[in-house]
């Protein structure tokens, strides 16, 4: 147990490293003044040679990676030129309502995909499977900007239902949110009817089955229960990709979360703002990856002894 | 010998009678999965046919010039007169831009694909061929990339180092290469416990002769089939990165910038986002759907080593 927890955790802080090294050499590598671009186009020759001095410029690369990691540690990535303010701050009170539109979506996702995929696991390959089968296929091809662009006009212009932009109320939630939920209902419930899909087939159901057990408890008691742990592990790395989605999702929204604050960093090349950004999402994930690895104990009592390992 | 015997046999079985009709057969789950994944082939490779064909042709095809503008012929609805598409808000044709556009989309996918699926097979095969540090390296990279939101981090590259065409190749490849990788090292493992493996050990071949020339034949088909659908994803990145203005610049048309730009003229003219959106949505789905009906018949018949 304690070396499942620990190793877990040298994982992610190794990706978190890996994350903050990229970045460094990044900047490093990119054409022109690094100190130019962290100071902006604004900045005058002699604010240019004070970050230079500040950055350590000079000094050979291994300092400047050692101030680096110093001025991240203290929470300093530089200031956004485009806010005039530090680029940690202004990405962190953006940050919420970029998790809470996540969050909302995954839920949704889950109430969702969850029943579907273990329809679709035991209808498997009927016609009537085969068509949602596609259906799911379409969910996860689509844009996402385009969904919500598409979800907009219908719902917000042609038939005013829900406000087309904003985070003023509830309604306002509702286009975002399923935006963003259908690309995870179609990856969610295809994993789930895979892997409810093995499980139905497996030996030890036939077994139960055979000395009588209800359908519905195989389903869900048994088939279901031994498919949440890679369902889960997936869920755990699918978050990374649904930021991803979100932060697409948000810039047609108009959302006030990261999405808008990162194109419009893009626009203003405002580097401090997009590394805020980089390196916010990507602890949150890491984070979020490492919360769930840890609730594994909590389902598979094979983990807390250690006789498997979670890959 | 064999031949005399069997055919009287043959004969005989089908005129006996048997519980096993045409109809039980035909129901059976295993032609049922097979019908499925004739039926994904058959309408995914449609389906891509339908957008790919034209892309390529588009220089054939007689289209009007991409970003011939034309004041007169703004905002022309779909099936208009020589603007099966329609015009933008510039006059320019939008099935000629959609299909430009698809050019520099498709030359970006499959490039992409191509870098991220030869690193992803080199990787991944020698991590799990070799093991030891070789495969805690890989491995843990893999790990560390799949667990991040790349697509932050795909914007500061962009950012950082202008938006040409092999910046955004290079970053679609680099955003990819994971999953060829853990594919590859996952199967390579379980090969490389077979029997002819140990064969070639006895016989003296070096062990990359082994791993290249009858290791990786053995597993490349369902890795190829896995590089086809990161076609598909790599196709939907291109475009969410133009769509967040770090595509390819103008003077390339790109799918992601028609619709864009369009987004704001959605309420009077609803063409120019809706059909470049649903002709990214045709080729993805064909291609997911042919990668799909591929991936369960390869799994088919590499039977239950999978």
């Amino acid at each position: 147990m304690l070396t499942y927890v620990s190793k877990r955790l040298g994982q992610s802080l190794l990706t978190i490293f890996l994350t903050v090294s990229t970045v460094f050499v990044l900047i490093r590598m990119a054409p022109g003044d690094p100190a130019y671009a962290l100071a902006g186009p604004l900045a005058s020759t002699g604010d240019l040679e004070k970050i230079r001095i500040s950055m350590g410029l000079n000094e050979p690369l291994l300092t400047q990676y050692g101030i680096f990691l110093k001025d991240l540690g203290a929470g300093n990535i530089g200031k956004s030129y485009s806010f005039q303010a530090p680029a940690l701050e202004v990405v962190m009170s953006r940050l919420p309502n970029t998790i809470f539109l996540a969050v909302l979506a995954i839920l949704l996702a889950i109430v969702v995909a969850i029943p579907l995929g273990v329809w679709m696991a035991k209808r498997a390959d009927t016609k009537r499977e085969l068509g949602v089968n596609v259906l799911t296929i379409a969910g996860q091809s689509m844009p996402d900007f385009w969904i919500g662009i598409m979800l907009l006009t219908l719902f917000a212009v042609v038939f005013p239902i829900f406000p087309s932009s904003g985070f003023t109320s509830w309604s306002g939630v509702v286009l975002p949110v399923t935006t963003v939920a259908i690309l995870q209902i179609a990856l969610v419930s295809r994993m789930v009817r895979r892997e409810v899909g093995t499980n139905m087939a497996a030996p030890y159901l036939t077994v139960a089955r055979a000395r009588g057990t209800g359908e519905q408890k195989l389903t869900w008691a048994y088939a279901m229960r031994n498919s949440s742990i890679p369902i889960l592990t997936t869920l755990g790395t699918r978050f990374a990709g649904m930021l991803n989605g979100v932060v697409v999702v948000e810039v047609v929204f108009n959302w006030p979360g990261l999405g808008s604050l990162v194109v419009r960093a893009l626009e203003t090349r405002d580097y401090p703002l997009i590394q805020a950004t980089v390196l916010v999402t990507s602890v949150l994930a890491v984070g979020v990856q490492l919360l769930i690895d840890l609730c594994y104990p909590l389902l598979d009592p094979r983990v807390r002894l250690g006789k498997v390992s979670v890959a | 010998m064999s031949t005399v015997n069997e055919i009287p046999l043959a004969a005989e079985s089908m005129k006996r009678p048997t519980a096993v009709t045409k109809r039980l057969l035909r129901r059976s789950s295993a032609a049922r999965r097979e019908r499925s994944a004739k039926v994904k082939i058959v309408l995914g490779a449609f389906l891509t046919a339908v957008v790919v064909l034209p892309i390529i042709l588009a220089q054939v095809l007689p289209l009007p010039d991409v970003d011939a503008q034309a004041i007169t012929s703004r905002f022309l609805p779909p099936f208009s007169p020589g603007h099966l598409f329609g015009t933008d808000q510039l006059g320019r044709d939008i099935l000629s831009r959609v299909l430009h556009g698809g050019q520099v989309s498709l030359t970006i996918g499959v490039l992409a694909v191509v870098i991220s699926g030869l690193v992803g097979v080199v990787l991944g095969a020698l991590a799990g061929f070799f093991g030891g540090w070789v495969d805690a390296v890989v491995s843990r990279l893999i790990e560390a990339q799949l667990s991040l939101p790349l697509l932050m981090m795909l914007l500061l590259v962009v950012a950082l180092f202008g938006p040409s065409i092999p910046v955004i190749t290079f970053v679609i490849a680099i955003a990819q290469w994971p999953e060829p990788a853990r594919l590859t090292r996952s199967l390579v493992l379980v090969e490389r416990e077979k029997p002819y493996v140990q064969a070639a050990k006895v016989l003296g071949l070096p062990q990359i002769t082994t791993l290249v020339k009858h290791v990786i034949p053995n597993v490349i088909n369902q890795v190829i089939v896995v590089v086809l659908l990161l076609l598909a994803t790599a196709v939907l990145m291109e475009s969410a990165l133009s769509f967040l203005g770090a595509g390819p610049q103008r003077p390339f048309a790109t799918w992601g910038r028609i619709i864009s730009d369009g987004q704001d003229f959605i309420t009077t003219s609803w063409w120019i986002v809706t059909l470049p959106g649903a002709v990214i949505a045709i080729l993805v789905v064909g291609v997911n759907l042919l990668a799909d009906g591929l991936r369960d018949r390869v799994r088919r018949r590499k039977g239950a080593a999978s």
